[in-house]
């Protein structure tokens, strides 16, 4: 065991000493979490010390710099092991989650200042980083899974947390079952590489060749297997089309969770399964990475379109964030880990950034709805600034984070030939500008300000600054960064860069033009203009729907049926049965009162009435007797002559 | 001789109780010792338990010397892991009776009967012996049900005595056919094992055999669609007699198909796996929609147990290690977590006198605690990982998948359980957990020290077993092996 166990193991700790408290009690030790998490962080980057030392050794990509394990169990004499294990991606991704987790964190002690359950969540945010530490540390895919349906069940507790409404209660569910649909065949394509492995380390199963029974590297068929399955289930977890329907509803969470939960952190961890089974991709036929590549195009343009006509502003975040983790899985379907790992890091600090400023925004206006906003730039500098750049690194506008990594991804597309998906990749910056510029003039723009809104305390700015700088100044990071996952480090191509500067720029225009400007405040001039596809896109594409009617209703009305099938057919052959034999029983009952016990009883009654006729004469009288007697006599000479005739 | 008095020691207690006064309170307390002392004595074995070695603790002496019937008895890991099960469940239904007002003496002795049967099932090695003590289950069950349980209680009481019956007697006729098999021409259950694996009795034979075995044991267990009795006696039964019903009377039959069926019978096993585990995918998938339509809480915990058992048919069908291992793992883990369940049920019904879920809603409002462990039992039955339930049931995927006897769609449909684990329960707990308090829970008590008390264990357990695999599958695993090389061929 060394150090490196105490990054999870620390929010682990803060969760097993406030589960079994009172609510008083954890309320009043509310800071618990925050320490942890902050041991978590110098912890992390101490890690991330040692490993850009190593790297600058070896400079090999992968390169294990700490790795222990336990045994958990035998199967089949053959040891089962769970362990943690640190390399450059492990590293990068600790600095992410326990970054935005201190920062989620100290906002929450603002942001949930009021709430009387407030201890809880905590708790339960605690549980979230100990599960997805683990994950970005997990030396094996059993481990990745086991601490992913942790994560789940944290997202499930933190969308559900305010259940004594119906909508968290409703979104809680779907959050927790769509994503286990994906869950499900992560599970089937574990047991399809235990059955070709025969077993789930890292060091096994992603090792060219040398591995357990046979020293062969993967055969072709079962990678394909485990990699479309592996594939399904990340799609869950990272809300790819179809499996995206859960995030925007699991906004009805506390916004802090959904910054580091449904922005940050759990949605992209099925980004990095995916990037971690790059091996298994490779080793698999080239459908595999197409179907990646699919999916991500696919989803980027689908929570653009989206995004662009929600009026919740948390929802328009949502489904950027669909889109922009689309962005990732199209980078991974392209082969290239690095630009996923890239956008996804520079996403996790602007997308939370953006989060925490939405927070803010929502409890300086108590509403959601951007409609009813505008003008809060005067009333909200501080987070009018950070929001900012937020959206500036999500439209891809130089030199905040976003540009960065979108350029990268679409770099990876341009060099690898893949025009199409380029070109579509780039139609989404543009639509991201777009919904970009809606959401920032519908809530900044004009002048007539909310007259109530106020600036909100210390512990919710500092983290916004703090998130706000790192978008600002990580882009400049960005050939270091493929340097320290061990590819060569690349400078943005001019060509590109102006490309894709020339699209955002020219998405921000259009949403001025079409929300910026004060004739169109409260309109929706996209509705009037494009009725059929405004309606399509308010409907969420029919994809909640859908669903509904081909798959959760009928599900319901099968169980319906089936339950009285249960008692009517099933358990009524059974009852049948015990009746019939009853029926048997009582005619044979019958059978026997009537004739075989009717026979014995009537002899006996026979013989009891003869004897009470018979009773009558024994009267004790001698001159009953005699006269008896006498006739008995007169019978008997009577007969004895007769026969003598 | 320690496992002689394992077994027997709650006779001794019964017949103490049977000494007590008519009117006496002490019945309740003289069952606990007894029983703690059982499960002190369980654990003494557990702790000297060598895991490399076979069958240990073993007791052989001729019995009736006539007909060969021997008292034979001994544990290996898959014994004792059942053993565990039965004495602290035993323990815990005691003390979840501590109210019982009603008879109590004669409630507190049918218990304690209920536990001879129990851990004579687990531990005989004859098959008389074997027999005696299922049958023995019985009659303490059918009256628990019958005297202390629900308005139709009579009615599931002679429902599930009958059913059982039934099945053990084509399970008699099995017995019979392996003594009077030349072949065979033991009631030993060791040595029809060696005669099976070495591949002694012919074929058609086995399959026969099996058969008759096999309805004995899918009764119990139940597997689909021999199930109905199943719910209608959990509903009308106390809570104590619904905890041991679940969590030990149903393993009786897996631990059958375990101990006899595979391998003194491994030919037939092979030729038999893709049925069973077309019965165990059925039982999955259709006890979880059944579950899902449920209206009574104890009912949709009844169909839960039905979907369980299905993982559990599904490794045995496999026959792999895996398969196995998983099978065990979730005996063991459905034993503790529908025991929570049943309990905390029992615990809602008490203060509410219902378990309509359209009554119940705003537990965890109400009354923190309860709704909060109702919470937490329902992620363990959903097969969260880091807790129990998540063991067995992906070892039976594991090993399912991997079996050459199933087809792969098996499997994938086991798998598809799940999903269907968490809609059910979750949709449960979003009714009765989640939302504001309804008329029935308001102001209901929370849990008490006692019910705190009796569910600790559970959830530690719930833990230890999640988070150690190895701390049941040190014992289960060499155990199983030793049956899945003779039924697969291979480890």
């Amino acid at each position: 065991m060394n150090w490196l166990v105490a990054i999870p193991l620390l929010p682990a700790a803060a969760f097993a000493v406030l589960w079994p408290l009172s609510r008083r009690a954890r309320n009043r030790l509310q800071w618990l979490p925050l320490a942890a998490m902050s041991g978590s962080l110098a912890l992390s980057m101490a890690a991330g010390v040692a490993v850009v030392r190593a790297a600058a050794v070896e400079s090999s990509r992968g390169a294990v710099v700490y790795h222990a394990a336990v045994e958990v169990a035998r199967i089949a004499g053959r040891p089962l092991r769970m362990g943690l294990r640190l390399d450059a991606v492990s590293a990068v991704m600790l600095m992410v989650v326990t970054v935005v987790g201190v920062a989620v964190q100290v906002y929450s002690l603002g942001y949930m200042h009021r709430d009387d359950r407030k201890g809880w969540y905590f708790a339960v945010l605690s549980l979230f980083s100990a599960a997805m530490l683990a994950l970005v540390l997990a030396d094996s895919f059993l481990l990745l899974y086991m601490t992913w349906e942790v994560m789940g069940l944290c997202s499930y507790l933190l969308i559900g947390f305010w259940h004594e409404l119906e909508a968290p209660r409703l979104a809680a569910i779907k959050a927790f079952l769509t994503t286990r649909v994906g869950d499900v065949a992560f599970a089937i394509g574990l047991a399809v590489m235990w059955a070709t492995k025969g077993s789930f380390d890292f060091a096994v199963v992603l090792a060219d060749g040398a591995a357990w029974p046979t020293g062969a590297a993967w055969p072709a068929g079962a990678a394909t297997a485990v990699a479309l399955l592996f594939l399904v289930g990340a799609m869950g977890k990272s809300a790819q089309v179809p499996l995206h329907v859960w995030l925007p509803d699991a906004m009805a969470g506390p916004t802090p969770a959904s910054a580091l939960i449904h922005a940050a952190t759990m949605v992209a961890a099925g980004v990095y399964l995916v990037a971690r089974s790059m091996p298994i991709f490779h080793a698999a036929a080239p459908v595999a990475l197409g179907a990646v590549l699919a999916v991500g195009l696919v989803t980027l343009l689908v929570g653009g379109a989206l995004a662009v006509v929600q009026h919740d502003i948390k929802k328009v975040l949502a489904y950027s964030t669909i889109s922009q983790l689309g962005y990732m899985f199209v980078a991974l379907g392209a082969g290239s880990e690095v630009a996923a790992l890239f956008h996804l890091t520079t996403h996790a600090f602007f997308k939370s950034l953006l989060f925490l400023g939405a927070g803010v925004i929502i409890h300086a206006t108590h509403t959601q709805d951007i409609r009813e906003m505008g003008g809060l730039h005067k009333a909200l500098p501080w987070t009018t600034a950070a929001f900012t750049a937020g959206a500036l690194a999500l439209a891809g506008v130089f030199p905040f984070s976003g540009f960065w990594s979108k350029d990268e991804i679409l770099g990876t597309l341009w060099r690898g030939g893949q025009y199409l998906p380029f070109a579509i990749a780039l139609f989404g910056a543009a639509i991201t500008a777009f919904y970009v510029a809606r959401l920032w003039f519908r809530v900044f723009g004009w002048n007539q300000a909310c007259s109530l809104a106020r600036e909100s305390h210390a512990e919710m700015i500092a983290p916004m600054v703090v998130l706000a700088l790192i978008t600002l100044g990580i882009g400049f990071a960005s050939p270091w960064f493929a340097t320290l996952l061990g590819e060569e480090a690349r400078l943005p191509d001019p060509g590109l860069a102006a490309a894709s500067t020339a699209v955002a720029l020219a998405g921000l225009a259009a949403g001025w033009y079409v929300y910026g400007r004060s004739e169109a405040r409260g309109t929706e001039p996209l509705r009037r203009r494009w009725n059929r596809a405004y309606e399509a896109l308010g409907n969420k594409l029919y994809f909640d729907l859908t669903f509904g009617e081909l798959l959760i209703t009928p599900y319901i009305a099968l169980t319906g049926r089936l339950s009285r099938f249960d008692t009517s057919v099933i358990d009524g052959a059974v009852d049948g049965m015990g009746a019939g034999w009853r029926r048997l029983a009582d005619s044979g009952a019958r059978f026997d009162i009537a004739v075989i016990d009717g026979a014995v009883n009537g002899a006996g009654r026979l013989v009891k009435a003869a004897g009470a006729r018979l009773r009558r004469i024994q009267t004790g009288r001698v001159q009953t007797y005699q006269r008896l007697s006498i006739a008995a006599l007169i019978v008997l000479v009577l007969w004895i002559f007769l026969r003598g005739v | 001789m320690l496992l002689t008095v394992i077994v027997f020691l709650p006779l001794a207690g019964l017949v103490a109780i049977a000494l007590l006064p008519r009117d006496s309170r002490g019945a309740k307390w003289l069952a606990a010792s007894v029983m703690g002392v059982d499960l002190a004595l369980v654990a003494w074995v557990a702790a000297h338990f060598d895991v490399a070695r076979g069958m240990q603790f073993a007791i052989d002496v001729p019995w009736v010397s006539q007909a060969h019937i021997r008292y034979h008895m001994a544990v290996d890991g898959i014994s004792l892991t059942m053993l565990g099960l039965s004495a602290l469940l035993g323990l815990l239904a005691v003390i979840a009776s501590w109210k019982q007002e009603d008879r109590p003496k004669a409630y507190f002795a049918m218990l304690l009967l209920l536990q001879v049967g129990m851990n004579g099932v687990f531990v005989a090695l004859d098959f008389v012996l074997f027999y005696v003590f299922w049958e023995l289950v019985l009659v303490p069950m059918f009256f628990l049900i019958g005297l202390w349980g629900g308005p139709k209680r009579e009615y599931a009481a002679i429902k599930f005595f009958l059913y059982t019956l039934l099945g053990s007697v084509f399970m008699l006729v099995g017995i019979l056919a392996l003594y009077l098999h030349p072949a065979g021409g033991t009631f030993d259950m060791l040595a029809l094992a060696k005669a099976g694996a070495s591949g002694a009795l012919p074929f058609g034979f086995q399959w026969w055999v099996f058969l008759a075995f096999f309805l004995g044991f899918a009764v119990k267990v139940p597997v689909w669609p021999l199930h109905t009795w199943l719910p209608d006696a959990h509903v009308e039964a106390p809570t104590a007699a619904s905890v041991l019903l679940a969590g030990v009377l149903l393993k009786m039959g897996a631990y059958g198909f375990i101990r006899v069926s595979l391998p003194m019978l491994p030919d037939a096993a092979r030729a038999w796996a893709p049925f069973i585990g077309v019965l165990a995918v059925i039982s999955i998938v259709y006890g979880a929609a059944v579950a899902f339509a449920q209206t009574d809480l104890k009912k949709l915990v009844a169909y839960s147990s039905v979907s369980h058992m299905g993982f559990v048919m599904l490794g045995i069908a496999a026959g792999t290690v895996e398969g196995l291992d998983g099978a065990v793992a979730v005996m063991f883990s459905h034993g503790i977590v529908t025991g929570m369940l049943f309990l905390l049920v029992g615990m809602v019904y008490e203060r509410t006198h219902t378990r309509a879920i359209a009554d119940l809603s705003g537990l965890v409002v109400a009354a923190p605690l309860t709704g909060g462990l109702l919470a937490f039992a329902s992620f363990a039955s959903l097969g969260l990982p880091g807790l129990s339930g998540f063991v067995g049931e992906f070892l039976s995927l594991l090993g399912g998948w991997r079996s050459a006897l199933l087809p792969k769609w098996i499997t994938i449909g086991a798998a598809s359980g799940v999903l269907l684990a968490a809609a059910y329960m979750l949709w449960m707990v979003l009714r009765v957990v989640l939302g504001k308090p309804s008329a029935a829970t308001e102001g209901m008590s929370d849990a008490s020290p006692r019910e705190l008390a009796v569910l600790a264990p559970l959830i530690a357990l719930t833990f230890a077993v999640g988070l150690y695999w190895d701390s049941i599958l040190r014992f289960v695993d060499p155990a199983v092996k030793a049956i899945s090389v003779v039924v697969t061929g291979a480890a």
